[in-house]
C-alpha cells in the first residue's frame, strides 16, 4: 500500500476546493466593500483551478487511504460534473445578486465546503468516509437553501431541508450500522463479498435503509417531498446548484453500494430501483403539469428527470453504465439552463417565476429564445439534442435486460413532459408580450441578461453537439470504469 | 455513391439547413431578400432532387447512391442514406411541394417571416431525411424533427385556434413517435444493428409474439401520422389552423411519412405480423374510406372539408398497402404521390380565396367562375383528379388499388368504391357551391383572378397531374422492382399461387 502523502494527489482537485474556500472567506471577512462578490471570484476561480487539477488527475485502480476512498475513472467522472455544476451556478448567482441588491458573500464559501463533500462522495469505498461526506455536503446546502433568512419561502426551505435532511440521515446510519453488524467491516470491499453469503433479509433490510437515505438526496418518489419546496424556495442559482451537484455525487455513491457493497443483490436492488424509477418519472411529470409558477414546474421536472436516470441505475450492467454516465452530464447541463431561463429576465429589480413574463421572448431576445427552446427539446427528449441521446441510451439498458415495460413508461413520460415544457416554448414563441410589457409605461424596462443569454447558448450549443455527435461523450463514459 | 465527388444524399438532404444558415444572417428588416434567399434554396433544392432522379438506375430496385458513416460506435448507429425509386419519388414530392409552398407564402405570410422561412427550409431537411434515412435511429432522428418547425408554422402563422391545434398535432404525433422508438429499441436489442439493409438481409428473427408488439409500437407511430381511423381527430385541427403553405406540406407530405413508414419498415421487417394484423388494418382503412368521405359530405367550410377528404384518400393507401398484392401496393405508392399533387393544390385554392376574402365558409361563396375563370378552371382539374377522373392522376392510383384488391375480397373493393362515388359527391358539390351558380354575395364582386406567381404554383402540379392521367409508365417503373421486392417479402404466398 502506498503511503497517505502519496495517495493525497489523487485528491488535488478537492485541496484546490478546500484551499479556495478558505480563501474566499477570509476575502468575505476583511474586505469590506465589493469584498463578497471578490468572495465569489475567489471561488470560481477556486472551481477552476480544482477543474485544472482533476483533468491532470490520473485515474487509479488501487484502493487509497486504506480502503476508504478510490479515485478511478467513474469518481473522477463524477467528479467533473459536480464541478461544472458548482462553476455554473456561482456565475449565475453573481447574475441572481446583481438583481437582488443584497449578496450574502457566505454563499460562495458554502458552496465550495459543499462542494468538497460532493467530490470526496463520488470516490467514498467506505460506510464512515460516505457518512462524513454526505454531512459534509448536507450541512452547507441546509444553510443554502435558507440562506435569505428574512424571506419566508427562503427560511422554509432552510428549516424543511435541514430536518428531512438529517431525518434520513439518521436512517442511512442506522443502515451503515447494520451492514456493519452483519459483517464486522465497514469498507464496501470487504462488507460486499460477506453481505452476499450471510443472510439475506438483514442484509435487504440493511441495503433498504442504505438507500433511502440516498434516495432522499437524489430526491427520488417517495423521498422527494422537501424537493419542491427547496428548488422553488431557495434563491435561483442555489436551486440550480442544490438540483444538479448533489444528484450527480449521490448517483456516484448509489452506484457505488450497489455493485460494490450490494453485489451480491443485484435482482432485489434493481427491483426497487425500477419501483422507484416508476414512481418518480410518473410523479414528477404529473406534479409538473398542474404547477402555474415556473419555477415549481422546473422543480417537479427536476424530480422526474432523475427518475430517467432511475431507469438506467435499475437495468445495471454495461451499456446502462455509459447510459447513467452520458445522462448525469447532460442533466446538469440541461437543468442548469432550465433554471437558468428564470434568472434571463428581470423587471424592476425581481424575477417573475410565472410565464408571463416570457411571453413573447422570441421577439425580444431571439438568441436566448431559440437557447431555451433546444434546452427543452433536450428535456423532453427530442434528436437531435443530448438529451434524446442520454434517454434513448438509458431506454435501450432496460430493453436489452428485457424489461421492456420499464423502458416503455419512459419513453411514455417523455412524451407527457411535452405538455409542460412546451407551456414555456409556446408563451415565448407562440404568444405576444403581455400588453402591459409592450406599452413600456405602466411596467419598469425589463432586461434580458447578456451573461445569462450567453450561458444558455452554450449550453444549448453543447446540447445539439452532443445530440448530433453523441460519441464525444459516450466515449468517456463507456471509458469511466469503476472500481479496482 | 456521388455525384461529381460530391455526395448526393448528404447536398439533398442538408442543403436546405445552408440556405437556413443564410437566412439567419440575414437582418429581419430585408424582407425581400429573405423571400428571394427562401425561392432560391428551396427551387436549387428542387433542381438537386431532379439530378438525383437523372442519374438514378430505374432498373434497379435495389438501394442506391449509399452513404456510409458511423455515427455512434458504442451503440453501432450509422450515419446511413440511400434511396430506391419509392423513397426518390416522395422526395421529389417533398422538394416540389416545399418549392410551391415557399412561392405560395410570398403574399400570404407577413409577419415574423425570417423565422417562418427558418422553419420552412428546417422541415424540408427533416422531411427527406426520413425519406432516406435507412438507419433506423437516424430515421428516427430525422421524423422528430420534423415536428418542431411544424409545431411553429401552424402556431404562430396558423388561424384562430392555432395554439390548441398546434399542441395537439406535437402531442398526438409525438405519442405515436415514443412507442415506435420502443419498437427501434427492441429490434436493435434483436438484430444488433440499426441498419435496415441487413435487417432485411437477415430475414425475420424476431419470435411470434415480439413481433407483433414491436409492429404494433411502429404501427402507432406510423398510424397516427397517416393518420388512420380513429386515430386521426388531430388531422382536422391541424390542417385547418396551419397556414396555407403548411396545410400543403402537412397534407402532401407529411401524411405520407406514415405510409412510407408503413411500407418501408412494417411491412418487410415483421412479415408474419403484417399478414396477422393486415385484416384488421384493412378494416380500419375502409371505415376511413367511408367515415372520411361522409364527414366531408358535412362541411361547412372548405378547408376542413379537404382536410377530411385525405383521411378518405389515406384510407385508399393504406389500403393498397395492406392487402399485400404488388398491384395494390403500386397503386398505393402512386397515391401517395397523387394525393400530394391534388390535395396540395386544392389547399393551394383554398389559400388563393381565403386569401382574398378572408373565410372559407362554402356558404359565402356561389359563381366565383365568372370572376376567376383560370382558377375555376385549375380547382376543376384538381377535383377531377382528386375523384379519379380517367385521363388524371387519381384514377391511375385509386384503379390499381382497386384492381390490386378485388382478387383479394370483392366485398373489400366494394367498400372502397363506394369511398369514390362519394368522394365525387363531397368533391363535385363543393365546386358547383363555390364556383357555379349566380353571383349572389356582392363581397365577391371585385374578387381578381390568379396572379402570374399564383399560377406559377400551380402550373407544376396541373402538369403532372395529367402526365401521370395519361402517361403513368415512368413513375410506374421507378416504383415496380423495390415494391415488388417488399411485397415478395411480406406475402410470398401471393406469387407462389397460380395466377
Amino acid at each position: 500500500m502506498m503511503s497517505a502523502a502519496s495517495d493525497l494527489r489523487y485528491f488535488a482537485p478537492e485541496i484546490a476546493l478546500l484551499a479556495s474556500a478558505v480563501a474566499s472567506m477570509f476575502v468575505h471577512l476583511f474586505v469590506k466593500r465589493g469584498g463578497r462578490r471578490g468572495a465569489g471570484y475567489v471561488a470560481l476561480a477556486g472551481i477552476g483551478a480544482a477543474g485544472l487539477a482533476l483533468v491532470l488527475t490520473p485515474p487509479s485502480v488501487e484502493a487509497l487511504f486504506g480502503g476508504h476512498l478510490a479515485a478511478d475513472s467513474f469518481a473522477l467522472y463524477f467528479k467533473a460534473a459536480v464541478l461544472a455544476a458548482g462553476a455554473l451556478a456561482v456565475v449565475l448567482a453573481f447574475r441572481f445578486f446583481n438583481v437582488e441588491k443584497s449578496e450574502p458573500g457566505e454563499v460562495y464559501y458554502l458552496m465550495l465546503l459543499s462542494m468538497i463533500g460532493m467530490t470526496f462522495a463520488c470516490s467514498a469505498t467506505d460506510m464512515v468516509t460516505t457518512y462524513v461526506t454526505f454531512e459534509l455536503f448536507a450541512i452547507p446546502s441546509y444553510v443554502l437553501a435558507g440562506i435569505f433568512k428574512k424571506e419566508r419561502r427562503s427560511a422554509e426551505a432552510g428549516i424543511k431541508y435541514f430536518f428531512l435532511g438529517t431525518l434520513s440521515s439518521a436512517v442511512m446510519l442506522l443502515g451503515m450500522a447494520l451492514v456493519f453488524g452483519l459483517t464486522g467491516s465497514t469498507g464496501y470491499a470487504e462488507a460486499g463479498p460477506a453481505l452476499a453469503g450471510g443472510s439475506g433479509l438483514a442484509a435487504l433490510v440493511a441495503m433498504s435503509l442504505f438507500f433511502v437515505g440516498l434516495f432522499f438526496k437524489a430526491a427520488f418518489v417517495p423521498f422527494h417531498m422537501w424537493a419542491p419546496d427547496v428548488y422553488e424556495g431557495a434563491p435561483t442559482p442555489l436551486a440550480i446548484f442544490l438540483s444538479t451537484a448533489p444528484k450527480a455525487a449521490v448517483i456516484a455513491v448509489l452506484v457505488r453500494a450497489m455493485t460494490v457493497l450490494f453485489g451480491g443483490y443485484t435482482m432485489e436492488w434493481s427491483y426497487i430501483l425500477q419501483a422507484v424509477a416508476l414512481a418518480t418519472m410518473f410523479w414528477g411529470n404529473l406534479a409538473a403539469l398542474t404547477q402555474k409558477s415556473v419555477k415549481r414546474m422546473l422543480a417537479y421536472s427536476a424530480i422526474a428527470q432523475a427518475g430517467y436516470l432511475g431507469i438506467g441505475l435499475a437495468s445495471w450492467g454495461d451499456s446502462a453504465r455509459m447510459a447513467v454516465l452520458f445522462y448525469v452530464a447532460v442533466y446538469v447541463v440541461m437543468n442548469v439552463a432550465a433554471f437558468g431561463l428564470i434568472l434571463l429576465v428581470d423587471g424592476g429589480g425581481r424575477f417573475d417565476e410565472s410565464v408571463d413574463g416570457l411571453r413573447g421572448l422570441a421577439r425580444r431576445a431571439p438568441v436566448a429564445a431559440a437557447s431555451v427552446l433546444v434546452v427543452l427539446l433536450a428535456l423532453v427528449g427530442i434528436p437531435p439534442t443530448a438529451g434524446f441521446i442520454g434517454k434513448y441510451l438509458l431506454f435501450a439498458a432496460a430493453v436489452n435486460k428485457g424489461m421492456i415495460l420499464l423502458a416503455a413508461a419512459g419513453a411514455l413520460n417523455s412524451a407527457i413532459s411535452l405538455f409542460y415544457y412546451f407551456r414555456i416554448g409556446k408563451a415565448m414563441f407562440l404568444e405576444e408580450a403581455s400588453p402591459a410589457l409592450r406599452d413600456g409605461g405602466r411596467q419598469p424596462a425589463e432586461n434580458v441578461s447578456r451573461t445569462v443569454t450567453a450561458i444558455l447558448a452554450a449550453c444549448a450549443a453543447l446540447l445539439l453537439l452532443l445530440g448530433v455527435l453523441p460519441s464525444l461523450l459516450t466515449s468517456p463514459a463507456a471509458a469511466a470504469l469503476i472500481g479496482p | 455513391m456521388n455525384i461529381l465527388g460530391i455526395p448526393i444524399l448528404t447536398l439533398v438532404t442538408f442543403f436546405p439547413v445552408a440556405g437556413m444558415a443564410v437566412i439567419l444572417f440575414l437582418p429581419p428588416s430585408r424582407t425581400k431578400a429573405i423571400k428571394i434567399a427562401a425561392n432560391i434554396f428551396t427551387g436549387l433544392e428542387f433542381g438537386a432532387t431532379l439530378l438525383l432522379l437523372a442519374r438514378f438506375d430505374a432498373s434497379s430496385g435495389d438501394m442506391q447512391f449509399l452513404e456510409r458513416l458511423p455515427w455512434i460506435k458504442a451503440i453501432g448507429a450509422q450515419y446511413l442514406l440511400g434511396v430506391d425509386g419509392v423513397s426518390l419519388l416522395l422526395v421529389l414530392l417533398t422538394s416540389l411541394l416545399t418549392f410551391i409552398a415557399t412561392l405560395s407564402s410570398w403574399q400570404a405570410v407577413q409577419k415574423r417571416l425570417k423565422e417562418y422561412y427558418v422553419f420552412m427550409l428546417l422541415l424540408e431537411t427533416g422531411m427527406i431525411g426520413v425519406f432516406l434515412a435507412l438507419d433506423l435511429l437516424l430515421f428516427y432522428v430525422f421524423w422528430e424533427v420534423v415536428l418542431v418547425p411544424m409545431y411553429f408554422l401552424i402556431g404562430v402563422w396558423g388561424g384562430e385556434r392555432r395554439l390548441y391545434a398546434a399542441i395537439k398535432f406535437f402531442l398526438y404525433t409525438l405519442f405515436g413517435s415514443v412507442a415506435m422508438l420502443i419498437g427501434i429499441l427492441v429490434l436493435r436489442s434483436q438484430y444488433q444493428t440499426f441498419d435496415w439493409t441487413a435487417m432485411v438481409a437477415a430475414g425475420s428473427v424476431l419470435p411470434a409474439v415480439l413481433q407483433g408488439w414491436v409492429f404494433l409500437a411502429f404501427f402507432l407511430g406510423f398510424a397516427i401520422k397517416v393518420p388512420m381511423f380513429p386515430f386521426h381527430t388531430w388531422l382536422p385541427d391541424a390542417h385547418v389552423e396551419a397556414p396555407t403553405a403548411g396545410s400543403v406540406i402537412l397534407a402532401g407530405v407529411l401524411l405520407k411519412m406514415g405510409t412510407y413508414g408503413f411500407l418501408r419498415f412494417s411491412l418487410p421487417l415483421f412479415p408474419e405480423a403484417a399478414r396477422r394484423y393486415a385484416p384488421a388494418i384493412v378494416l380500419l382503412a375502409l371505415v376511413a374510406i367511408v367515415y372520411g368521405a361522409l364527414v366531408s359530405l358535412m362541411q361547412k367550410d372548405m378547408k376542413k372539408l379537404i382536410a377530411y377528404s385525405s383521411v378518405s384518400h389515406m384510407g385508399f393507401v393504406m389500403l393498397g398497402l395492406f392487402v399485400l398484392t404488388p398491384m395494390a401496393a403500386k397503386g398505393a405508392v402512386l397515391q401517395m404521390l397523387n394525393h400530394g399533387i391534388s390535395t396540395g393544390a386544392l389547399f393551394l385554392i383554398v389559400g388563393v380565396i381565403y386569401e382574398r376574402r378572408h373565410t372559407r365558409l362554402i356558404s359565402e361563396f356561389g359563381g366565383l367562375a365568372s370572376r376567376m375563370p383560370v382558377c375555376a378552371a385549375v380547382f376543376l382539374i384538381m377535383t377531377m383528379s382528386s375523384i379519379g377522373l380517367p385521363g388524371l392522376n387519381g384514377f391511375i392510383g385509386e384503379f390499381m388499388i382497386l384492381m390490386g384488391t378485388f382478387p383479394v375480397s370483392w366485398l373489400w373493393t366494394a367498400v372502397a368504391a363506394t369511398g369514390i362515388i362519394l368522394g365525387a359527391g363531397y368533391m363535385l358539390w363543393l365546386y358547383q357551391r363555390v364556383m357555379f351558380g349566380k353571383l349572389t354575395n356582392p363581397a365577391n364582386e371585385s374578387l381578381k383572378d390568379l396572379t402570374v406567381r399564383e399560377l406559377a404554383t400551380f402550373l407544376p402540379l396541373v402538369v403532372l397531374a395529367f402526365w401521370i392521367g395519361i402517361f403513368p409508365k415512368p413513375f410506374l417503373t421507378l416504383i415496380d422492382k423495390p415494391v415488388e421486392k417488399i411485397i415478395r417479402i411480406v406475402n410470398p404466398a401471393h406469387f407462389e399461387a397460380p395466377r
